[in-house]
């Protein structure tokens, strides 16, 4: 029997998977990526949730309407995110974070 | 006769605001209308002068808590005060057209009187305490921006800085006096406050302490021992603006606010002996200075600062009438002073030593007649003003023979050192060549001067004198009290003719009156002082303290501090990623687990 | 009237999408028409919010209360100036937007900042978190275009970059935390978790917390909050100074709101609504020192007023903390409407000053008082409200911070509030020591000042002294 706490369990490990990925990854892409994965792991929490909240027999919608706005939201967010990196690959040949350094102090 | 009180008091601020918003180009037209406005103003005082008393106001700031009122009171103080303020004011204004002709800064220069008269009126007129704090305070400011007017001289931006920075530590305790006030009878209203405080039931130091520090105000307006030493660097400003501000009204402020306030003082003995010898004490260590400065300028203000101590020692011998008539009196005298002193340096291209003047009875008449009045107005010479106002105030300290004897010093040492002056700048031969090559003002600058005169002369006189106040129990002034005054005056006339008939250069020679008792250099050392002690202290941070003080050295810390954390700002996503990270570990950890 | 108010934003949407259409079909029309018709249309958006009544909505997720008026006009107010800004700036535009012809790009760089007006709009009258979230990504993912909008310039696409990774991170907490709130509460909509909460068991009070606390995260990060504010200064500098404005008063406006609606829905458990109040003291303690220490070693106006703009977060953070005086949200309103005045007239002028001198630094304003005195007394007076100097808008909003402070009795924060005040009149007069005792290095001519930009700054000024002479009117505006 799979419970709220095994969701939960996974939720959070994706989150702090994400979590680190953005600490230690060097490469703006994977980060970007490593971004994502924190997202989704409430998107994950917030089915978990929705499926033990049972309402009249039903889990409760309300959450999973949650994730279907977060979903959409992170696929707007990728659509400019890339952008503006590949924009910055074209300006400066990198996307490696070490070397966006300019702005500082 | 509600809305005259108001057009007396807005009618400058309209004319500071014209004239730094629109006319700061044209400094013909702002000079006009700077003497316009305060022509106003004069001509409604009149009619406050012979309308009866009342009061009014409205609430301008109202947060709860917190209120402010914009509120008028008239009586008898308040209607003198405002003939004296407008009035010499005007005069003053009109001078300042000529004085100032060759000044590119006109404009600003005219838009700044406008402000002060505008927060002079405005602390003559105000009916509470907080309105009297805020034109207080602005007054500061304009007097802060008049005397720096010539700001391009270090000398005269450093007397600006001085005299805005001594003028705050009064001012602190002023504002400690009126939250201590407030605090105990719930308002700040003066008429309410004059029943309440009576019978207030509290321990006699608070009942002590809060006059005092309510007093601290008037010591750093009035420039009071120990905190005097602004008043004679301000002569750095222009003339007429130390003949309005640093002579006739605004140091005058303090006396005004004593009287005004003296409900507070009048239950507390020891307050009021302690300002009696404040007064006092500064009374003496002025004229003593005086003595032995050789600027024209420097001696009359210390003459003004011995007469302030006098008034002030008129509150503190609980007879606040005589000081004030004393203010009325001396007003008209010291800026008529002033304005001949000003007359003297305008014409002798800005020379202001009494040893570079000399001869200029022919050459400048009206000034020196003028001047002459003014001088023995202000030694107390019979019929002239001074004479009666002074007596007043020795008539009023007869119980008390310290204060007595203390008074007459320095009725003695003002004739003393105002002959002095006299013979030395007026009387005898020229010594340098501007001097000989003086000539009389312009007549926009001699009117005011006779204009000036005729108060100086006559306004002490009892039949005129009571039409604008009057002081109880002068009428018997007793004749120990006249003789008295009168054998110190003629001795000082005397002594001072003796030494200085024809003399190139003085004959006296007392540093310690001529660097005034050293007690400027005694704060500068004190400052010092107080630094080598924290550097042998905390010799690691020595640095900073000898580099100007502890505050400089706090700002330096906090500027260091703000230094290193720059260096949290390193440019780097990634460690911004890790910092917000590091923080949202922090706070959940704090508060899921660290606080109980 | 039966005018839904919710429509509102639906016009400021189209308003954005009917000037892209425009742009993209007239080609030789000047663009800066595009703005002036965007500020219009917000200006009779604004006419409209002024008659509407607060009242019903008939919707559980949107509010029309006062509040969300006050900070739905609030925001048409400041997208009408960045427009206006704009408008100054677009020279700078158009050198570093790469196009065929000269006018590229500037048509999206007046819509766009609509758009970003509509969502900031959907957000002050947002009481659900699923809104809330969505609106809050719709401002966000607008900004990440407008941040790094000149493409040829690194420090944009710098600035872009971290604004982008940053705020998605703080995205990510956001999204986490909201989901366990609804975890625990079974409730996305605030009202309803605010009816709920007092009946929750004591064993699920730290999961509560933990979801209630990754939400402050994620709106700390909008406010620029410390510890989650390292992103403005880099941000703020590399932005095009009208979108820095616009992030500094806008953004910052709207994550307020939010906050407070979200603190205030969690006071009806007092044993988590304490501990929420906690850590709001102690992100506003952190935010104070931080902000206006750091400040003081700045050089360059542009990142000094990014440091300034951390301080005054920390201020309303105070008042914020302050959640259990009675005027708490009356002074945040207050103080944003200071805050609106003082820092759009420091970033317009700014923006004109540095458009003709080629930099932002602060030597570039020597000697400004002699070349232009109305630039000078405009940013002087700006500078006086933002340290916060008796009778401007800015201290009217201090006066009243403090106030809440000490009425919650948050001493600690309101020694430090006054504190950092006396910081903060030391670099603020840095800038008006520049202006007025140094002389100009160079170039003394006067600066050209388009009749727009003239009218705004003295209005401007003209507010913010009213505000600080008249507070009266400050209280009117929460009607």
């Amino acid at each position: 029997m799979v419970t709220l706490n095994d969701y939960l369990l996974a939720s959070g490990l994706l989150f702090s998977l994400g979590f680190a990925g953005v600490l230690l990854r060097r490469n703006i892409i994977v980060i970007y990526m490593a971004l994502e994965l924190m997202l989704n792991a409430s998107a994950l929490a917030l089915v978990g949730f929705s499926r033990f909240h049972v309402r009249d027999g039903l889990p409760d919608y309300n959450a999973q309407i949650f994730v279907f706005f977060i979903i959409t939201v992170a696929a707007a967010e990728v659509a400019v995110g890339l952008a503006i990196i590949v924009a910055l690959f074209r300006a400066r040949q990198t996307t490696r974070v070490e070397d966006l350094t300019s702005l500082r102090f | 006769m509600d809305s005259v009180a108001w057009i007396i008091l807005f009618t400058p601020l309209v004319s500071a605001l014209v004239i730094t918003l629109f006319t700061q180009p044209y400094r013909k037209l702002s000079s006009y209308l700077s003497v316009a406005a305060v022509g106003i103003s004069f001509l409604f005082s009149l009619i406050v002068f012979f309308s009866p008393d009342g009061s009014a106001g409205f609430t301008w700031i109202d947060l709860g808590i917190f209120q402010v009122r914009i509120g008028y009171l008239i009586d008898g103080l308040t209607r003198l005060m405002l003939l004296v303020v407008s009035g010499v004011g005007l005069l003053i204004h009109i001078y300042s057209i000529g004085y100032m002709q060759d000044d590119a800064g006109r404009s600003r220069y005219f838009g700044a009187l406008s402000l002060f008269m505008f927060s002079m009126l405005g602390i003559v007129l105000a009916d509470n305490f907080i309105m009297m704090f805020m034109s207080w305070e602005l007054v500061g400011v304009s007097s802060y921006l008049l005397i720096g007017h010539w700001f391009f001289r270090s000398s005269a931006a450093d007397a600006a800085n001085k005299a805005f920075l001594v003028n705050r530590i009064g001012d602190f305790g002023f504002m400690l006096g009126i939250l201590l006030v407030w605090s105990a009878t719930g308002t700040v209203a003066f008429t309410e406050l004059t029943h309440k405080w009576s019978s207030l039931a509290l321990g006699s130091t608070f009942m002590t302490v809060a006059p005092l520090l309510v007093f601290c105000g008037a010591v750093g307006k009035s420039a009071q021992f120990p905190l005097h030493v602004w008043l004679p660097d301000a002569m750095e400003g222009p003339t007429p603006v130390s003949a309005l501000i640093h002579a006739a009204t605004m140091v005058a402020a303090g006396v005004f606010m004593l009287a005004r306030t003296f409900f507070l003082f009048e239950h507390s003995p020891l307050a009021l002996g302690i300002i009696l010898w404040i007064g006092l004490i500064t009374s003496l260590l002025a004229a003593f200075m005086a003595t032995q400065q050789s600027d024209i300028k420097r001696v009359l203000a210390y003459s003004t600062l011995s007469q302030l101590g006098l008034m002030v020692a008129a509150v503190g011998l609980a007879a606040p009438g005589a000081g004030i008539f004393h203010l009325f009196t001396h007003a008209s005298f010291k800026a008529l002073l002033f304005l001949g002193a000003g007359s003297v340096i305008h014409s002798l291209h800005h020379e202001q030593n009494i040893w570079h003047m000399g001869g200029l009875q022919r050459r400048m008449p009206i000034t020196f007649w003028t001047f002459l009045v003014g001088t023995l107005a202000l030694i107390a010479c019979p019929p002239f003003s001074g004479f009666w106002s002074k007596d007043g105030i020795l008539a009023a300290s007869q119980g008390n023979f310290p204060a007595f004897c203390a008074i007459a010093l320095v009725t003695f040492l003002t004739a003393f050192y105002m002959a002095r002056l006299f013979v030395v700048a007026f009387l005898g031969h020229s010594r340098t060549e501007h001097a000989e090559h003086a000539h009389e003002s312009p007549r926009v600058m001699t009117v005011p001067l006779i204009l000036l005169a005729i108060p100086a002369t006559i306004a002490g006189l009892p039949p005129i004198a009571s039409l604008f106040w009057r002081v109880s129990g002068h009428e018997g002034s007793p004749a120990t009290a006249i003789i008295v005054s009168l054998v110190a005056f003629v001795a000082g006339v005397l002594a001072g003719f003796a030494l200085y008939r024809s003399r190139d250069k003085d004959p006296l020679n007392i540093p310690l009156f001529e660097y005034r008792f050293y007690i400027d250099q005694l704060y500068d050392q004190l400052v010092k002082w107080t630094q080598d002690l924290l550097a042998g202290i905390c010799g690691f941070v020595d640095r900073w303290i000898i580099d100007g003080g502890v505050v400089r050295g706090l700002s330096g810390m906090t500027w260091g501090t703000g230094f290193a954390l720059r260096f949290l700002q390193i440019g780097n996503l990634q460690a911004y990623a890790f910092l917000f990270g590091l923080g949202v570990v922090v706070l959940l950890y704090f508060i899921l687990f660290g606080v109980p | 009237m039966s005018f839904p108010p919710a429509l509102l934003e639906l016009l400021v949407l189209c308003l954005g999408l009917a000037l892209l259409l425009v742009e993209s079909f007239t080609e030789k029309q000047d663009r800066t028409l595009l703005a002036y018709i965007g500020m219009v249309g917000l200006g009779v958006i604004f006419l409209i919010l002024q008659l509407l009544p607060p009242g019903p909505t008939g919707m559980a997720s949107y509010v029309f209360d006062p509040v969300a008026i006050f900070f739905k006009k609030f925001v048409v107010l400041t997208t009408i100036i960045v427009l206006i800004m704009s408008v100054d700036y677009a020279t700078t535009i158009q050198r570093f937007v790469p196009g065929i012809s000269s006018q590229a790009g500037l048509g999206e760089f007046f819509a766009i900042p609509i758009l970003t007006c509509a969502g900031m709009m959907w957000m002050a009258s947002a009481i659900d978190f699923i809104l809330i979230f969505v609106s809050l990504e719709l401002v966000t993912i607008s900004f990440y275009v407008l941040v790094a909008f000149m493409r040829r310039n690194a420090s944009s696409l710098e600035a872009g970059v971290k604004y982008l990774i940053l705020s998605a991170f703080s995205t990510g907490f956001f999204a986490y935390g909201a989901a366990w709130i609804f975890g625990v509460t079974g409730n996305t909509n605030l009202v309803r978790i605010q009816q709920v909460l007092p009946a929750l068991g004591a064993e699920n009070y730290s999961a509560i917390l933990f979801g209630a606390l990754l939400v402050l995260v994620g709106l700390g990060f909008k406010i620029a909050a410390a510890p989650f504010q390292f992103w403005v200064p880099d941000v703020y500098q590399g932005a095009p100074t009208p979108i820095t404005a616009f992030l500094s008063v806008g953004s910052k406006a709207v994550g307020f709101i939010v906050l407070l609606r979200v603190v205030q829905a969690f006071q009806s458990l007092p044993p988590v609504g304490d501990k929420v109040v906690a850590a709001l003291i102690i992100l506003a303690a952190a935010t104070l020192i931080y902000g206006n220490l750091a400040a003081l070693p700045q050089t360059n106006l542009k990142r000094l007023l990014a440091y300034s703009s951390i301080g005054h977060a920390g201020y309303l953070l105070m008042a914020v903390a302050g959640i259990s005086a009675r005027d708490s949200g009356q002074a945040v309103v207050i103080y944003l409407a200071a805050y609106l005045l003082m820092t759009l007239l420091s970033f317009l002028i700014l923006i004109i000053v540095s458009n003709y001198a080629d930099g932002d630094e602060i030597v570039n304003f020597n000697g400004l008082s002699q070349r232009s005195p109305l630039l000078a007394f405009g940013l002087l007076v700006a500078m006086m409200s933002l340290a916060g100097v008796p009778f401007t808008a800015g201290f009217l909003g201090k006066f009243l911070v403090f106030k809440v402070a000490y009425e919650s009795q948050q001493f600690v924060l309101l020694a430090l509030g006054i504190i950092t005040v006396g910081c903060g009149f030391y670099y603020y007069l840095k800038v008006v020591r520049a202006m007025y005792w140094q002389s100009a290095a160079s170039n003394g001519a006067t600066i050209p000042v388009s009749g727009l930009s003239f009218a705004t700054i003295v209005l401007l000024v003209l507010f913010t002294f009213l505000l600080g002479i008249f507070p009266q009117m400050a209280t009117g505006l929460l009607r």
